[in-house]
């Protein structure tokens, strides 16, 4: 009998075992959960998704000679950029147009167009050069995508608004510490639920059809959406929130409004701040994607250039929305690390 | 005027026994210390005051109304209380925290918008400083104050409404000997200058012996001793703490407050 022997029969009586960190449950868990990854990635050809990045990048990287990846990628870069900023308009197309009064920046220069047309005597197509002057704005587009921008943040910004005069209700009476009455619960938790299982996208279609193209269908669809899920991270903090203040109002008598608003919302606050700011920062980017819907803001112009192949606006666009996309980051970290 | 037990008891749905058959009477202005171990009832006992808690049988009554929940609106603003762990809001100001303590008396519109009477916000003042705090300490938060700062504006909170009666329930549990000491006089001290009557649970014997007007001993549920802490003899002690005592002795008859 060595010592080491000794010390490895455990417990009191030598009876105890230690837990194992992993038994044959943990095994068949890992064996089912292989199954379904090798049997769900054939069906998303998650195979092919890799092989081809994998190409991409040796491609890139000077490796491979060819990739479809990298020549798909390449064609479509090379034609953003570089990035339209001037707007172009042939001064007879424009209304009321005065020569004395340009815009700011603009000049006015004659551009030499060659026009195919189809000459009908003889059936051919004929190539004829004509002179026609036109108006160069050299930020021109840079000023129409900013104002779109600034339309898409002020959809976002209602829409977030909206979300929480809709959410926090529904979270009150969701929130079954503070509901008057439990069916109130059932109700506000399926309303909360059908609002969340409704993507804007969908809804935006549908809400285009009613309230015609523009950014109030694209409101609505992102108000009605992100009130589902503030109504739902809402109410789960009210249930979470500390009792101990609760009861201490309860005690002497005050109602549900006055335990929420001395209770409750002075504990849970910090959370509904960053709940709400993150509903803005998803806001801002859905609001790009609605758009595409009809609903109003920057999407309806990347769509209409994407549609006409303009790559060149399509890459001014796509960098707008990053910066603003990136600058709203910041801010909101900061206002975060402000408030908590 | 006074708080009345009628034959109260207390089974939780769970069939453990908090109360059984109590019965006693709380005159005005009296300090009143609920002495016993862990478990023996003593929270219960206070809570069935403000129905926190309901009994499963008898009655209590205050002021000659009895505590139901139809009667809990009317009650519950003459009944302050002051709690263990304190049950502040960590994050807001101490002024925030007093002034609720005054919520009943507001109008729920003006309670959301935060909008408390002139009369009120001078009292809260006046009770902060009553009960040792500063004005640095109205806007700082809670959380950035001692154990013992804390119960100060537990207790502040607690008499934001003049109550005719004020539970504490353990309010030193989590407090120093000294500090315990302190917060034990300053209650003691608020409640009669109102003339309230006070309910106040313990453990510590010395401080009860030290505070209270009358002692009211639980063990299992049950009074087995009330009286003046003078008659709180050692063999009575026994009968509170001493786990081996047989039995509870039934409270004798002789000894009343």
């Amino acid at each position: 009998m060595s010592g080491i022997a000794n010390r490895t029969v455990g417990g009191p009586s030598g009876e105890w075992r230690f837990p194992t960190a992993f038994g044959w449950r943990g095994v068949l868990v890992a064996i089912v959960a292989f199954l379904i990854l090798f049997r769900t990635g054939a069906d998303v050809e998650i195979g092919r998704a890799l092989l081809q990045s994998g190409k991409g990048i040796a491609a890139g990287a000077g490796l491979a000679e060819d990739s479809q990846v990298a020549r798909g990628f390449g064609a479509i870069l090379g034609r953003m950029f570089p990035p339209q900023l001037a707007e172009v308009t042939e001064t007879g197309r424009i209304a009321g147009f005065d020569r004395d009064r340009l815009p700011w920046f603009a000049h006015v220069e004659m551009q030499t167009v060659t026009v195919q047309s189809l000459d009908p005597e003889t059936m051919r197509m004929v190539a004829s050069t004509t002179q026609r002057e036109v108006l160069v704005e050299p930020f021109g587009y840079l000023r129409q995508v900013v104002a779109k921008l600034v339309e898409t943040l002020e959809i976002a910004l209602w829409g977030t608004l909206l979300a929480v005069l809709i959410g926090a209700p529904l979270a009150f009476f969701g929130a079954r510490n503070l509901s008057p009455h439990p069916l109130l619960v059932a109700l506000s938790r399926g309303m909360v639920s059908l609002l969340r299982a409704i993507p804007e996208l969908i809804s935006a279609l549908f809400f285009v059809l009613a309230y015609g193209f523009g950014p109030a269908a694209g409101v609505l669809a992102l108000a009605l959406h992100a009130a589902g899920f503030l109504g739902k991270f809402y109410a789960e903090d009210i249930e979470n929130a500390d009792p101990g203040p609760q009861e201490a109002l309860r005690a002497i008598g005050a109602n549900r409004l006055k335990l929420l608003r001395y209770a409750i919302l002075p504990q849970v606050l910090p959370q509904y701040v960053a709940y709400t700011l993150y509903i803005l920062d998803r806001n801002v980017r859905m609001a790009t994607v609605i758009g595409l819907v009809g609903a109003g803001g920057i999407g309806l112009e990347l769509k209409g250039r994407y549609d006409l192949y303009q790559y060149a606006h399509v890459g001014t666009i796509l960098i707008a929305i990053f910066i603003l996309v990136f600058a709203l980051d910041q801010l909101s970290s900061w206002f975060r690390r402000r408030l908590i | 005027m006074s708080l009345r037990f009628e034959h109260v008891g207390k089974r939780y749905p769970d069939g453990t026994i908090a109360l059984g058959d109590v019965s006693f009477e709380v005159p005005p202005g009296q300090f009143c210390v609920i002495l016993g171990r862990s478990g023996a009832g003593k929270s219960t006992l206070l809570r069935c005051v403000n129905g926190l808690a309901s009994p499963s049988s008898g009655r209590v009554v205050v002021d000659g109304v009895e505590v139901t929940p139809a009667t809990l609106r009317q009650l519950r603003p003459r009944i302050g209380m002051i709690h263990q762990s304190f049950n502040l809001v960590p994050r807001a100001s101490v002024a925030a925290n007093v002034i609720a303590g005054a919520l009943p008396a507001v109008s729920t519109g003006r309670a959301l918008l935060g909008l408390f009477p002139r009369a009120l916000r001078d009292k809260a003042c006046a009770l902060i400083a009553d009960v040792g705090l500063g004005q640095e300490h109205l806007p700082r938060r809670v959380a950035a104050l001692s154990g013992g700062q804390q119960q100060r504006v537990g207790i502040a909170r607690a008499f934001m409404l003049d109550p005719a009666y004020v539970l504490a329930d353990e309010p030193v549990a989590s407090l120093d000997p000294q500090t315990s000491a302190d917060i034990l006089t300053l209650i003691r001290r608020e409640a009669k200058e109102r003339g309230a009557a006070v309910l106040c649970s313990l453990h510590q014997i010395d401080l009860t012996m030290r505070f209270a007007d009358r002692v009211l001993a639980l063990r299992d549920g049950r009074i087995v001793f009330d009286g003046a802490p003078d008659a709180l003899a050692q063999s009575r002690l026994g009968r509170i703490y001493d786990a081996s005592w047989p039995e509870p002795c039934p409270l004798p008859e002789a000894v009343g407050a």
